[in-house]
């Protein structure tokens, strides 16, 4: 997670709203709402939780922003809180019913629509991806889309190293099976 | 027509990776809600605490292992030393002790009591206090010489609580769930 | 010459001073039995605060007499099987985490077999292994695993290890596996850090 260094840097802002200057964190925000959106989105699936979630991350990493020992590895730290806060929102939403369903029947009846409506642009790889495993989907994202090397995938996730592998491992087997069939279908 | 499988991951993760833009007025929600908390104090003090607390000399966490479980304790625990319970000896000190902090969400609790083999399983030695005022998180800190502690939570001295962030004690044997930390050292 | 009658003077006194006060807490049914159980086993020269302890959890929770004698003769039991095993130069600490292991269903050999690779305290090797097997781990994969650490691991790494192990059930993982992989990521984890490796402070 690189730093943007136009105008403020992290570290500059993080001292500045631990000082007091509650404005200074706008900055952030404004800073990591669209790069961390990406990952809440993918994981999600919609953009309601995941502009919920993302909320929940910013107001939580302010209220402890204490706890961040390096600054100047702010991205990385109120990322890990982030992919927290996306597990926390999708169990929840998991538990109304809304959007990841695992059951095939359901997808394939009024889930799958509902699905498909709220989000846009390719329905079939944002529906491939809704159907795998959680923890597999989340270590697929921050490799694959994020770009995480693993020991920052494990500091981020509390996983192993090797258990994290694995999930990536299985998460591209699994896509790859749901696309084919899909391309049957 | 099959696509070759690091194609097809290719596609995928290539889509997956274009930009994705939520409503700016994000931005205006969580200024918002932060506004509304109470007023940040000179980071000083609140520094300081969380220094201490981690501190490796002085004060080490429960066994705060399983992730699932540490996501309930996303929001910082303040911890001012000066007010830390010093509550009385079980076991005679015979190797060196170090200090054990004891954390439990309790929401609706109105006392909570700190039970197990350091303290004799009395339940009037180590009654837990809240961190804040209207908070439900309920901590303690004991002194603990090296070996195996069986304990529980006694909620409003009747209802007992395993700690969900620690091993639990397999071998039950009352009907009442209990946890076990392992004091390392000897 | 004062010394050792001064200590020996002590030592009769204290077992003069009949059964541990603290057992008043049980009632007239429990009390001479339990009392009995940790004689016999000070004079097996095993340790009996365990002892004393399970009693008062059970006290403390109201169980009935009998379950709580049961549960003493048990512990009692499982701590003269552990000295079997480890020898007699145990410590209490290794002795308690040795019963509990045992208890978990680790056998006595496996128990042996870490006395033998491992020079340092075996009571958190041992308490690893009894937590593994508590979150699901079948127990030959926990004692394998726990064998092929015990050498050259710290106490950290190995809880650290425990740790991973359990955040990885947790997920969904299958324990033996989750088991597996963390064992060699840390036994490859101990030989680059050998030596040298930050605590990470706050987490024992």
């Amino acid at each position: 997670m690189g730093i943007d260094s136009v105008g403020t840097s992290d570290v500059e802002a993080v001292r500045r709203v631990l000082d007091g200057d509650t404005e200074a964190y706008a900055t952030l925000v404004a800073r990591y709402r669209d790069r961390l959106a990406r990952y809440a989105v993918h994981m999600l699936g919609n953009r309601e939780d995941a502009e919920e979630a993302l909320q929940d991350a910013f107001v939580r990493a302010y209220r402890s922003l204490e706890r961040c020992d390096d600054a100047a590895r702010f991205g990385a730290w109120l990322y890990g809180i982030l992919v927290n806060r996306c597990r926390t929102t999708g169990a929840r939403a998991a538990r109304r019913g809304r959007v990841f369903v695992r059951d095939e029947a359901a997808l394939n009846g009024v889930a799958h629509s509902s699905v498909a409506e709220q989000t846009e642009g390719e329905d079939v790889v944002r529906w491939a991806l809704a159907r795998l495993t959680p923890e597999y989907r989340e270590a697929f994202l921050l490799k694959h889309v994020e770009d995480l090397e693993y020991d920052e995938m494990a500091r981020l996730t509390g996983a192993g190293v090797s258990a994290l592998k694995m999930r990536v491992k299985r998460a591209r087997e699994q896509l790859q099976m749901i696309l084919r069939e899909a391309e049957r279908v | 027509m099959f696509e070759p499988d690091e194609e097809l991951i290719g596609r995928v993760v290539r889509q997956l990776r274009q930009p994705v833009t939520l409503d700016a007025g994000l931005d205006a929600r969580v200024m918002a809600q932060i506004a509304s908390l109470p007023a940040r104090r000179s980071g000083g003090a609140a520094r300081a605490a969380w220094r201490w607390l981690i501190a490796p000399r002085t004060v080490r966490l429960s066994p705060l292992g399983a992730l699932a479980i540490a996501a309930v304790f996303a929001a910082v625990v303040l911890w001012r030393p000066d007010r830390a319970t010093r509550p009385g000896r079980g076991r005679p000190a015979s190797g060196s002790a170090s200090d054990f902090g004891f954390v439990v969400v309790a929401p609706r609790a109105a006392t909570v009591a700190l039970v197990g083999d350091f303290n004799d399983w009395d339940a009037g030695r180590t009654p837990m206090r809240r961190v804040r005022q209207d908070e439900s998180v309920w901590t303690a800190v004991i002194p603990l010489t090296p070996g195996r502690y069986r304990y529980g939570f006694l909620v409003d001295g009747v209802r007992w609580l395993a700690d969900p962030a620690a091993p639990a004690a397999r071998d039950d044997e009352f009907g009442t769930p209990s946890s076990v930390v392992t004091v390392g050292g000897s | 010459m004062t010394l050792l009658v001064a200590a020996t003077l002590v030592a009769l006194q204290a077992a003069a001073q009949g059964p541990d006060r603290r057992l008043a807490r049980l009632d007239s049914l429990t009390r001479p039995t339990v009392a009995a159980l940790i004689d016999s086993a000070r004079a097996a020269a095993l340790p009996t605060e365990p002892l004393v302890q399970r009693a008062l959890e059970g006290a403390t929770k109201r169980a009935a007499p009998d379950r709580i004698v049961a549960a003493v003769r048990r512990l009692a039991s499982d701590l003269g099987q552990a000295r079997d095993a480890l020898g007699a130069t145990a410590s209490p600490p290794e002795l308690e985490a040795a019963a509990a292991a045992l208890r978990a269903g680790a056998p006595p050999a496996t128990l042996t077999a870490l006395r033998r690779v491992r020079r340092e305290s075996l009571t958190v090797p041992l308490a690893v292994l009894t937590d593994l097997v508590g979150s699901g781990v079948p127990v030959d994969s926990a004692a394998v695993a726990v064998l092929s650490l015990a050498a050259k691991a710290r106490d950290a790494d190995l809880v650290e290890f425990r740790r991973a192990v359990e955040r990885d059930i947790a997920l969904g993982a299958p324990p033996a596996s989750a088991t597996a992989a963390a064992a060699a990521f840390a036994a490859g984890a101990v030989d680059v850090n050998a030596g040298a490796k930050q605590q990470r402070p706050g987490r024992p």
